[in-house]
């Protein structure tokens, strides 16, 4: 029997996956609501993209369920929008920032129908958003890893989803891309959104996000940032890993 | 000539040319895919794998050129579920599990066509295997036609799918794109193709003009639109080039297509202007040029930029020849970083930020050298000299960072502090860029409109009085001059 589940965005249900054998999710429960910015903070091998990949349809799951706002993921699939890690990606593809931030608007063309001016409009407004727009008809390599981000990140704004993944986004970008990216995923929850990121840099935590994952192959804890993520919770999830936390100097009492 | 031109009118030899154009349009465009997604090989697996369909045909129908379509499409199709089938469940390597399958293929196809061709039966091996000009029919070029049709509409009606399942799997996944049946798709365009370029090219060499117009392309477009254009007029090309080579010399014309596709492929990679080895080697002697320039910088510096320099000690000082140093001094005055004065040459203003700037980066390099990575003093000198003129400006802020902005370095000598200057001091033709915090808000949203980012390389081209010409992105820019007075850079 399919257990109960809300009409919240992303509602996951006793969900446990493993490669070869090796448990990496063990049954996870969550409900993320709208109009969030919610990290999603592990160790290493805590499964957090593994996470994403499950409520993506990705992989397959042992057990349990997900639903994406009470529905299958395959019915829904324009309403949800991923950012990839930027080593996932070949970045001597001959595409340029423009054919890159179209393919936003790939998921709602049905498979005759061609880009119309719509498409392109809000593809130009997606660049604009990130500050890209001159680099327009440049090929993805010739970027800096910061642009780089961006071009992934307009794609996802360009398919005007409601809810959106990001893996990694602030690795290897410069000061000047990360306040942007903070700044239109503030916007996106204003528009009631709801954003899921995996993060890794614990001392910005607390002053990105409003709702926090804490995982470690089962979920540790989950709820607004500032009751979850205490620092008893954070030496649960990371435990022998815990002198990461003095060196990036977390103090919580 | 006369004689020449009668034999290529002669109707088989249109015959001929009219197919191989479109076999290398056909095999440009699909070629573009199959390279970038790195399915070369099993290119050329098809390709193979299609002769014992012929043979399977020739035993149910006898010979039919339609039936030897249909027989290699499905092999072609065959083996593409083969070597998947294999990848998957058999645990054997990729490339292992292709050249399993397609080298049994082949040597099926090559023991029936010639055990058919000994019954005396008109099934010439070496034909399929190279291509024949001269045994071209009319059902030939139609099914050729037919091909090209096919696969340029399919390519324009999918190529949306084509397109991001080539660029990321996962991301096509997760817009709900069967990425398989994609997969499956182009296989059996694959095939499609490699049999209509069977009469033309032959088997063996099909995937020459796969891959090689398009890997040719690739050097020459950045969007994926483009690269298919040019990698269709490059197989065009090579086949119609190849198939008059075959036809005034009498051989197959699959080698000469080959040949020739892989004849231009070699000039780009050597004459392309972005990535071409030529043009390589003259940006290396460029870069040559200026680490020369920046060591005259650097002597002239330690003589100081108020005193007239005296060449010949700098010469001296590099072991350079007095033509050499001669040239770099010219140079460097008409880029205003020295100036002459009563034929006397002294360091500019913008030469004496260069050279501080080098000597910054030098001093510092060997303050990381020594603090950071334990080596002492006696070992950092020549280290230094080299990495000195590479290290961007954003390593060097964060080498200071790091080291908390030391004021000598390990030999006891100042080390110059970070400076900047102002737009139209700058000097013709180096290096500078835009530092993020410029005077006022209003030079940031000027410089935002004209789509100037911070850190970002650019060049002053010319200057005048009233305006200066940035070489910005490959773009140029023209700033007023009061603007450019204005904005810091370093």
């Amino acid at each position: 029997m399919t257990p109960y589940h809300s009409i919240m965005p992303i509602s996951v249900k006793g969900l446990s996956v493993s490669y070869d054998r090796k448990r990496v999710l063990t049954n996870i429960f969550l409900e993320i609501p709208k109009s969030t910015v919610c990290g999603v903070v592990g160790p290493n091998g805590a499964g957090k993209s593994t996470l994403f990949k499950a409520i993506l349809g990705l992989i397959t799951t042992n057990s349990g369920t997900v639903k994406i706002h009470g529905q299958e993921i395959d019915d829904v699939r324009n309403r949800i929008a991923y950012v990839p890690q930027k080593d996932d990606v070949d970045w001597t593809f001959p595409a340029t920032v423009e054919d890159v931030v179209l393919m936003g608007r790939y998921p709602h063309k049905k498979i005759l129908q061609r880009l119309d001016k719509t498409d392109h409009a809000l593809a130009n407004k997606a660049m604009e958003d990130l500050s890209i727009h001159d680099l327009k008809n440049r090929q993805i390599g010739e970027l800096s890893g910061g642009q780089q981000q961006r071009v992934f990140i307009a794609r996802a704004l360009a398919q005007q989803a409601d809810i959106f993944l990001l893996d990694e986004p602030f690795v290897g970008v410069d000061m000047m891309t990360e306040e942007k990216i903070i700044d239109i995923l503030t916007r996106l929850r204003e528009e009631e959104k709801t954003v899921l990121v995996v993060h890794h840099d614990l001392s910005t935590v607390e002053s990105y996000f409003d709702h926090v994952v804490l995982l470690n192959q089962r979920l540790i804890a989950f709820g607004e940032t500032e009751s979850t993520y205490t620092r008893e919770n954070i030496s649960i999830a990371f435990g022998a890993q815990l002198d990461i936390l003095h060196k990036s100097g977390i103090e919580k009492s | 000539m006369l004689e020449l031109f009668e034999q290529l009118s002669a109707p088989w030899a249109l015959r001929a040319i009219i197919t191989s154009s479109m076999v290398g349009i056909t095999c440009g465009v699909l070629g573009s895919f199959i390279v970038l997604r790195n399915m070369s090989l099993i290119g050329d697996a098809l390709a193979h794998a299609i002769l014992p369909g012929i043979f399977v045909a020739f035993l149910i129908v006898g010979y039919n050129v339609v039936g030897f379509f249909v027989g290699s499409v499905l092999a072609g199709l065959m083996t593409a579920f083969g070597i998947t089938w294999i990848q998957q469940y058999a645990q054997t390597k990729n490339d292992a599990a292709i050249g399993i399958v397609f080298t049994c293929m082949f040597a099926i196809g090559v023991m029936g066509i010639s055990k058919i061709s000994q019954r005396g039966v008109h099934l010439d091996l070496t034909d399929f295997l190279f291509g024949e000009a001269l045994g071209i029919s009319d059902v030939d070029i139609c099914m050729t036609a037919g091909v090209m049709i096919f696969v340029l509409l399919s390519v324009f009606i999918f190529y949306r799918y084509l397109f991001i399942t080539t660029f990321q799997q996962t991301i096509a996944k997760t817009m709900g794109i069967n990425v398989k049946t994609v997969h499956y798709f182009l296989m059996f365009l694959l095939s499609f193709a490699v049999v209509s370029a069977l009469s033309s090219v032959g088997v063996i060499l099909v995937v020459a003009m796969l891959i090689t117009p398009s890997s040719t392309a690739l050097l020459l477009a950045n969007r994926l639109k483009n690269v298919i254009i040019i990698s269709a007029i490059l197989g065009l090309l090579s086949a119609n080039i190849g198939m008059l080579i075959s036809i005034i010399f009498d051989t197959n014309p699959g080698p000469a297509m080959a040949v020739t596709a892989t004849a231009i492929y070699l000039l780009v990679v050597f004459l392309s202007p972005s990535k071409g080895l030529i043009f390589r080697y003259f940006r290396k002697l460029a870069s040559r040029r200026t680490i020369e320039q920046e060591d005259i910088l650097r002597q002239a510096i330690k003589q100081g930029a108020a005193v007239p320099l005296a060449t010949e000690k700098i010469g001296l000082k590099l072991g350079m020849s007095s033509t050499k140093l001669e040239t770099h001094l010219s140079k460097m005055l008409k880029s205003d970083i020295l100036r002459q004065e009563n034929n006397k040459i002294y360091l500019s203003q913008a030469g004496a930020h260069k050279a501080n700037q080098l000597m910054r980066a030098h001093r510092l390099w060997e303050s990381y050298l020594v603090s950071s990575m334990g080596m002492n003093d006696n070992e950092i000198h020549d280290e230094a000299d080299r990495l000195e003129h590479h290290l961007s400006k954003e390593i060097l802020d964060e080498v200071d960072a790091s080291l908390g902005y030391p004021e000598i370095d390990p030999h006891g000598s100042p080390i110059p502090k970070k400076q900047t200057i102002m737009l139209h001091e700058a000097a013709l033709n180096r290096n500078y860029i835009i530092i993020k915090d410029q005077i006022s808000d209003e030079i940031d949203s000027a410089l935002w409109e004209l789509g100037i980012l911070p850190h970002t390389n650019f060049k002053v081209q010319r200057k005048t009085s009233g305006s200066i010409d940035l070489l910005y992105l490959n773009k140029r820019i023209r700033l007023k001059r009061d603007l450019a007075e204005k904005i810091k850079i370093q």
